[in-house]
């Protein structure tokens, strides 16, 4: 029934649709299980819902399976007690479980690729602008994932304050979680433009027609 | 660049008057606030990036105009920024006197800055991706405001660079985060607030325009 290309498409998201309902099962805070599952359901439901009018490469909707893989694990076990962080703060004497530091390197690192190919394929922008603009959109998302979580935290926990989950008592906690994002999404802008320089393309140039340029 | 380019109609009429008098505004005001600053090396500290800003637009002017309307708006917010780097954000008598009528606990002339840095600044960023990329339709409303989130995120990245490195006394009155923890993510969250707002507002106002000329026409 299914085009070859559908199977890694259904493959990724009934992989991560048994990661969520494994994950669900008793996890360590069901409420921040419940609150930091939200947004990427939500995502998912509209990444589904997009497909046909706008369709991403396998490569972005696997990234993005990627990211939402490691956010579904930092959400069971509440980011601050993930065990591989623990285990690597217990290797490197880092002093904190720096699992959620990864996470947030992975937002900028995974994401800004699928980010390139939705501008690209839908804004008309060209050469360097293209590189900016993921970069850009990465750091802002991160500064509102920070705006949010303070909201979470002085909502539920007034009384924790910043010694709420997320930050784990660092006052310079979010400006380190938006540069990691930052770092991660520049790594990657960084290589796709060594790679495509290499390649002798430097940017290919529109492969589909954009069906949301004539719907809109 | 082809089509339609909104805003190049201004820029090309755009008087050479008030842009002059503009920067002689600003020239004026910053040389009186900078005669005696309440911490000079706060002050010198805040007018980097306010440095860069200016000498920026005054390079790239030959190759890159914005609209009256922009140049207004930034000549706005740089008055603003110009009086906070005077006082030290945080002891502004302005924020002083504001927060005394509505009985906060806190200066908020920093924050009102904040704010001010999204919703006068969001315009002329929209200006530039619009007639420089080529950005059209609703892109043109949503990268501008992302645009200045991630500006505010940056900053706030810098901010803690520098307290880090500078005298730690000297970081807190240059961050004025005034204690509050969540400092960042209000100063952050009040830019995008102001920047949504003002792109709400140009869309209404493109939209009565639009509305205008082509009953005109």
């Amino acid at each position: 029934m299914w085009s070859r290309d559908k199977f890694l498409l259904m493959g990724l998201l009934l992989w991560y649709v048994a990661l969520s309902v494994w994950t669900a099962q008793s996890p360590t805070d069901p409420q921040f299980w419940l609150i930091s599952s939200i947004l990427p359901a939500a995502f998912v439901v509209g990444l589904i819902a997009t497909h046909r009018v706008f369709p991403l490469s396998h490569a972005s909707y696997t990234l993005i399976t990627l990211f939402l893989t490691l956010h579904a694990i930092g959400a069971h076990y509440t980011y601050a007690q993930v065990p591989v962080g623990q285990w690597m703060d217990q290797l490197f004497h880092l002093g904190r479980n720096h699992f959620d530091r990864i996470v947030h390197f992975s937002f900028g690192f995974l994401l800004a690729y699928p980010m390139e190919e939705l501008f690209r394929l839908s804004t008309g922008v060209r050469g360097w602008l293209l590189y900016y603009l993921p970069v850009m959109t990465v750091l802002g998302l991160s500064g509102l994932w920070e705006i949010i979580e303070s909201w979470v935290a002085s909502t539920l926990h007034p009384e924790l304050g910043i010694t709420y989950l997320g930050s784990q008592g660092d006052i310079w906690d979010a400006q380190k979680d938006i540069a990691a994002a930052l770092y991660g999404a520049l790594l990657c802008v960084t290589i796709l433009a060594a790679v495509r320089a290499v390649r002798g393309t430097l940017l290919p140039t529109r492969v589909q027609p954009v069906v949301l340029d004539s719907s809109t | 660049m082809k089509g339609g380019l909104p805003g190049l109609s201004l820029a090309e009429s755009g008087s050479n008057h008030l842009r002059s008098g503009l920067l002689l505004w600003y020239g004026l005001l910053w040389t009186w606030l900078a005669i005696a600053p309440v911490n000079r090396r706060d002050w010198l500290l805040e007018n980097l990036l306010a440095f860069a800003l200016v000498v920026l637009l005054v390079l790239t002017y030959r190759r890159f105009q914005f609209s009256d309307v922009s140049y207004g708006l930034i000549a706005c917010f740089m008055t603003l920024h110009a009086v906070g780097a005077h006082y030290t954000y945080a002891e502004v008598p302005f924020g002083f006197w504001l927060k005394d009528l509505l009985l906060l606990s806190r200066n908020p002339f920093d924050r009102i800055v904040h704010f001010a840095f999204g919703a006068l600044l969001v315009y002329p960023v929209r200006e530039w991706f619009m007639r420089l990329a080529g950005v059209r339709g609703v892109w043109s409303y949503y990268l501008p405001v992302s645009a200045i989130l991630a500006q505010s995120g940056l900053f706030e990245i810098i901010e803690s660079v520098v307290a880090a490195f500078v005298s730690p006394e000297l970081g807190n009155a240059y961050l004025g985060t005034q204690g509050d923890e969540w400092d960042a993510q209000k100063d952050m969250a009040a830019a995008l607030g102001g920047a949504a707002l003002a792109m709400a507002l140009t869309f209404v106002m493109s939209k009565s325009t639009r509305g205008v000329t082509s009953r005109t026409t």
